[in-house]
């Protein structure tokens, strides 16, 4: 009868063909380490913020007036409303760790190499809409930071000669932040961001499975494979790499349980204390301090007295990763296979970015801004030097086989 | 080669000193805030905090996002007895907010709201802070605070402390190397510093002991109202703990099982 039903349905529409090529029967590298996983707990984490997303967005007020008691109404009288809301919350920090560390494994292993380029770029562009979705929906529970942050972030737009001005109120709706700021922000943030981010993952997948998934070994795969096309080093995805990944979903969701259950403050780095204070445009609060996963970018920001030089540095930054598989000369993937030149590079490119992102959650120093400027320029160095030092090191030969 | 990064990143994020002691002390004068461990099911604690509360700060302060029966709900207090002993208001009811009669008329600069004072300023601070309180001749209630200098807020638990007033003390002057500097006799050299509290004895209703117990039950209750659920959250969170370490073992089993298939 199932079956019936399934080949009736195929006959008119792919779904048995398109499971089997995408999902079930899909080729995967037989031999991949941990870095491999985060891409799996990314979609399960995208899957968990949309869920509870819409139960947020059922109560959840986006008004001025509103909005903050809105969300202690979450808190308090809707049930198991603080789960939803912490979920929600220790989700949004948890997805950028992820997405931080998958793009890291993207630099370690060449996971842009040719031709995974586009798979790279659409990448990119999911992260870039992830950082626009994470700030429109910190605004949203209308506390101090929120207000604050956006002030600061809107005010961006005002540093851009000519347009700047016009710019900041075509943003914000208003000479100011208020209620229409929010509820603009609110559509942007449950529709139209979601709407381009599944888009894009979508496309971020169907390209990655059109040239197939890489290994840390940097093997093309598909040079040795059986009579009926499939690669001689690969594992079917169902049942084996779904199992991969099961102990690492245990794994994930226990520090998840761990942060959400005992710490969804984070220590004030996932929930900014400030916050839990209604947002008023009279007081600016102590210390205005992004949340950890924009830190780095905000230092970078101080870094440079000139606003303008500042958002161009900062925009450069995140506008540089689009462009790395083309500054990456290396005849090898995979960081085990390149020179040393290569390996130094990415230690101190990984002890700039997190510099950056510490110094971009304290106040300013003059030890502080000397630090930011060096990491900066570190930062930069490794992606405008890398068609230097990964076409004049000596690397060494990959194997066939995985 | 990868090991040695995820070391770095490691040591870069062990060291990173948590955000309040990087704004340079919220408890400002007074040094580090006194450690405040909250107890959340201790009952009897919560009761006579929110009893402190109701009698002492109720008529300025609200708490405006917690409803009046979920509290008595929380805290095991019988509706009839929290409304009849408790709750000033003679019309309020269970699902009224607990909006104090000074916020409901229009007033500026009208003193703030509790509910989150807890979660914004953490329970150390509010713990440190209510027991900071001393004489100060040169301000309009004459009382000044260490925790938050020039604080706009009278007093009102004097007759409960006593008196306490800044004095000075003999502390240990200390050597480069950290240690304590000592003569050549061994006798630890000190200096005068001043700026520390002093309590008058038996000034008060209560004695230092007793009053910082006041103040923790106090604590404790503004705890709980500013995250209600967190009691039951630390209890379920338990149970999911141990679910995702078992759902972790058995699937690195099956995993194994599996692998060996294709090694």
């Amino acid at each position: 009868m199932v079956t019936k039903v399934l080949n009736w349905i195929n006959y008119r529409l792919p779904i048995i063909n398109t499971f089997e090529r995408h999902l079930s029967k899909h080729p995967v590298p037989k031999k991949v380490n941990f870095w491999y996983l985060f891409g799996a707990l990314a979609s399960i984490v995208l899957i968990l913020q949309i869920v509870t997303g819409i139960w947020l967005m059922m109560p959840y007020s986006n008004t001025e007036e509103g909005a903050f008691a809105s969300i202690e109404y979450i808190m308090r009288d809707v049930d198991y409303g603080w789960i939803i809301r912490y979920m929600h919350t220790t989700g949004a920090s948890m997805f950028f760790a992820i997405v931080y560390l998958h793009m890291f494994r993207g630099l370690l292993y060449g996971s842009y190499k040719k031709p995974k380029e586009l798979v790279w770029i659409f990448g990119m562009t999911i992260y870039l809409v992830m950082m626009a979705e994470g700030f429109l929906g910190y605004v949203l529970p209308y506390g101090q930071m929120s207000y604050w942050g956006a002030q600061v972030i809107i005010s961006l737009f005002g540093a851009i000669p000519y347009i700047g001005e016009s710019l900041e109120v075509w943003v914000r709706g208003d000479y100011y932040i208020s209620g229409i700021t929010i509820s603009r922000f609110f559509a942007l943030h449950v529709v139209a961001l979601p709407l381009i981010l599944i888009a894009l993952v979508f496309l971020h997948l169907v390209a990655l499975h059109e040239v197939g998934a890489g290994n840390p070994e940097g093997v093309d795969i598909e040079e040795y494979i059986d009579e009926d096309g499939v690669p001689l080093d690969s594992v079917p995805f169902f049942p084996y790499k779904v199992l991969s990944a099961m102990p690492a979903i245990g794994v994930f969701g226990l520090v998840f349980c761990i942060i959400m259950f005992f710490f969804p403050e984070g220590g004030g780095y996932f929930l900014e204390l400030a916050n839990f204070e209604e947002a008023n445009p009279l007081v600016t609060p102590e210390h205005i301090a992004p949340v950890w996963y924009y830190a780095p970018y905000y230092t970078m920001l101080r870094a440079i007295p000139d606003p303008l030089g500042g958002l161009i540095v900062m925009a450069a930054a995140v506008a540089i990763l689009f462009v790395v598989p083309w500054l990456d000369r290396s005849n090898v993937a995979s960081i085990r296979y390149k020179g040393i030149l290569s390996k130094i590079a990415i230690v101190l490119f990984v002890v700039s970015f997190i510099t950056l992102g510490y110094l971009g959650t304290v106040t300013v120093t003059e030890t502080g801004k000397i630090m930011s400027v060096i990491c900066t320029v570190m930062y930069f160095a490794f992606f405008l030097l890398m068609p230097i030092y990964t076409s004049i090191e000596k690397t060494h030969e990959v194997p066939d086989r995985l | 080669m990868i090991k040695s990064i995820l070391i770095i990143s490691f040591l870069s994020f062990s060291v990173a000193p948590s955000l309040n002691s990087a704004e340079g002390g919220p408890c400002k004068d007074y040094g580090d805030c006194d450690q405040f461990k909250p107890d959340l099911n201790n009952m009897a604690s919560l009761q006579r905090g929110v009893g402190t509360f109701m009698k002492y700060c109720y008529s300025c302060h609200s708490l405006k996002y917690s409803r009046w029966g979920r509290v008595a709900n929380d805290l095991q207090i019988p509706e009839d007895i929290f409304f009849e002993y408790l709750v000033p208001d003679q019309d309020a009811g269970p699902f009224d907010l607990m909006v104090a009669p000074i916020h409901e008329l229009e007033i500026d600069n009208a003193p703030p709201d509790l509910t989150l004072v807890a979660r914004k300023r953490t329970s150390s601070w509010v713990y440190t802070y209510l027991r900071a309180f001393y004489d100060d001749s040169s301000t309009t209630y004459g009382s000044n605070n260490l925790v938050y200098p020039g604080v706009n807020m009278p007093n009102i638990l004097a007759p409960i402390q006593g008196n306490q007033k800044l004095g000075c003390k003999e502390i240990p002057v200390l050597a480069k190397n950290g240690g304590e500097k000592r003569d050549e006799f061994g006798n630890t050299i000190t200096k005068e510093k001043c700026g520390y509290l002093k309590h008058q004895d038996g000034s008060g209703l209560l004695n230092v002991e007793e009053f910082d117990e006041f103040i923790y039950d106090l604590t404790n209750f503004l705890t709980y109202v500013g995250e209600p659920s967190r009691a039951e959250r630390e209890r379920m969170g338990v149970y999911a703990i141990i679910f995702f370490i078992i759902f972790t073992f058995l699937s690195a089993l099956l995993y194994r099982e599996y692998q060996k298939d294709y090694h």
